[in-house]
């Protein structure tokens, strides 16, 4: 019988992800800081091009180097908070495509619940949100911005609905796994991973026939380009500054009516990926 | 020759076995990064500052980097080899493990050739690109940044038979590093506070960079070609030793 989920509960089942990645930390010591680097010096080299650019011309197309600073430690803390709760869980058709669902058939707790919580690593995939962070402070106290309790929650807001964005996008895509799941095994890291560099491009400046695409059918301007602009105080394009939130909503209806379908799909004609010693198709 | 053809043809194969449709997401991407650093581009280039390049140079090197990204930073099954059961397919052929990637690589390089590269050569005239090389010394820049990446690939291979089990957190770090010190998305001479003058000299730099800025004609070629020399010279002896002596302590631990 699947228990009763209450936020006690969820946040005990988070602290058992916790626990686990702080005894990898532990037991495997050497293998988990060289993961750490590994994240830290991705980050870095992703948004330091784009930083660099800046700094070069003095600014890009109408945003100043502090801006595209401020820019560049949002999408720092995004990747940090992406990576606090990937454990494959948003890398999601990496799951289906082999077989493992199956996995998760027999734990007493929703899909759903289990999907939130498994992959939460706060040890191990915590220092890009400490480095955002401090490239926040720095870039806000750069810029001289009057942070209020408001603009924090704004903040909080912006980063939850990109992230919303995010695992909406995987799950949509990740989908097309439950029908083929050799082909489409890997289609949620094309689709993060591949458009991530792409999601540090400042758009101002652009043609709309570039900005309008990157906003609604590629929506890397949401990554971090039209959150910074919002909480600069002015929203890109004439939307309003609640643009992203009406799309993180209309993305997760979306993601969750094509997944549950890809779903119903699956329970009748299961995975074929492993033969019965073992190893995979 | 004719057994390398073979092994390239399978290679090219293997990426279509899931049919073309498998590639069209990472032709979609490269299309849809592509347009919008084109545009970047054009909005820095505008803020009139000088940087020893006019924007048609830029965008030349940015949509030559983009076609032809699989030969300026190589990456071969090597990275891997641990993880993914490669191994076993290199070591069960009769065909020197070396060359066996050599062929792979070039035979996996084909179906993006074909799918991305060649559709976007031909649409580069109506795009105002220009495509032809600011002169002939691109195509020797071009050879010996190819065999330059099999020789960087080849040691970072090494590197993850040494640190076992790491192969996927070398290879994370080995894009994001070479990504950002090849020159190939941000021309080393576009970078500040001095920065280009530190990078030229590293061997990253002398990967694809290096190419596109012969190809654009804002390095001088012979200088460019002497360094990728150098450097070839240096680091395949190296990467040569390193595989003899790493080859007995690989232990392949996937399939």
């Amino acid at each position: 019988m699947a228990d009763r989920i209450t936020l006690r509960r969820i946040l005990k089942l988070l602290a058992i992800s916790a626990k686990m990645d702080l005894v990898w930390l532990l037991r495997d010591t050497k293998y988990t800081l060289a993961g750490i680097c590994a994240d830290m010096i991705s980050n870095i080299a992703t948004v330091s091009g784009v930083f660099l650019i800046a700094a070069r011309f003095g600014g890009i197309g109408g945003m100043s180097t502090d801006e595209v600073l401020f820019m560049m430690a949002y999408s720092t803390l995004v990747t940090g908070i992406f990576i606090m709760f990937d454990g494959n869980n948003i890398h999601v058709s990496r799951m289906i495509g082999r077989g493992q669902l199956e996995h998760m058939f027999i734990q007493p707790l929703s899909l759903k619940v289990q999907f939130f919580t498994s992959g939460f690593m706060p040890f191990s995939g915590g220092i890009n949100v400490v480095i955002g962070t401090i490239l926040m402070i720095i870039a806000v106290g750069q810029l001289g911005l009057n942070i209020t309790p408001w603009w924090v929650l704004s903040l909080i807001a912006y980063l939850l609905t990109t992230m919303t964005i995010i695992v909406a996008r995987a799950y949509l895509v990740s989908s097309a796994a439950f029908y083929a799941p050799v082909t489409c095994e890997e289609i949620s890291t094309t689709v993060i991973d591949g458009n991530w560099f792409l999601s540090t491009f400042p758009l101002s400046g652009m043609p709309r026939f570039v900005q309008i695409p990157l906003l609604t059918v590629l929506p890397e301007g949401l990554m971090a380009w039209f959150p910074t602009l919002a909480l600069l105080g002015r929203p890109p394009l004439n939307l309003t500054a609640l643009y992203p939130m009406f799309f993180a909503l209309l993305i997760s209806l979306l993601a969750s009516i094509i997944f549950r379908r890809g779903l119903n799909h699956y329970v009748k004609k299961g995975s074929n990926r492993y033969v019965p010693y073992g190893f995979r198709r | 020759m004719n057994k390398y053809i073979k092994t390239a043809r399978l290679s090219a194969g293997e990426k279509t076995n899931g049919g073309i449709l498998y590639l069209m997401p990472d032709v979609l991407i490269k299309i849809c990064t592509l347009i919008p650093l084109i545009f970047l581009w054009r909005v820095v280039m505008s803020s009139g500052v000088q940087v020893g390049m006019s924007f048609e140079q830029m965008l030349s090197y940015t949509y030559v980097s983009a076609i032809l990204a699989d030969m300026l930073v190589v990456k071969t099954s090597a990275s891997g080899w641990l993880s993914e059961g490669v191994l076993l397919k290199l070591y069960g052929r009769p065909l020197p493990v070396l060359s066996q990637l050599v062929a792979q690589t070039i035979g996996g390089w084909m179906p993006m050739l074909l799918l991305f590269s060649l559709p976007m050569a031909l649409l580069a005239p109506l795009l105002g690109v220009n495509l032809v090389p600011a002169t002939p010394l691109f195509f020797i820049s071009l050879l010996l940044c190819i065999s330059l990446g099999f020789a960087i690939d080849v040691l970072f291979a090494c590197l993850s038979i040494k640190l076992r089990n790491m192969s996927w957190l070398i290879d994370r770090i080995r894009v994001a590093v070479v990504t950002l010190f090849s020159g190939t998305v941000i021309p080393i001479q576009l970078l500040p506070f001095g920065i280009d003058e530190v990078m030229r000299y590293q061997p990253f730099a002398s990967l694809g960079g290096a190419s596109l800025s012969i190809f654009v004609g804002t390095a001088n070629a012979r200088e460019v070609i002497a360094l990728q020399i150098i450097w070839n010279l240096i680091l395949w002896p190296a990467a040569l030793l390193v595989f003899k002596k790493s080859q007995e302590g690989m232990v392949s631990y996937g399939g």
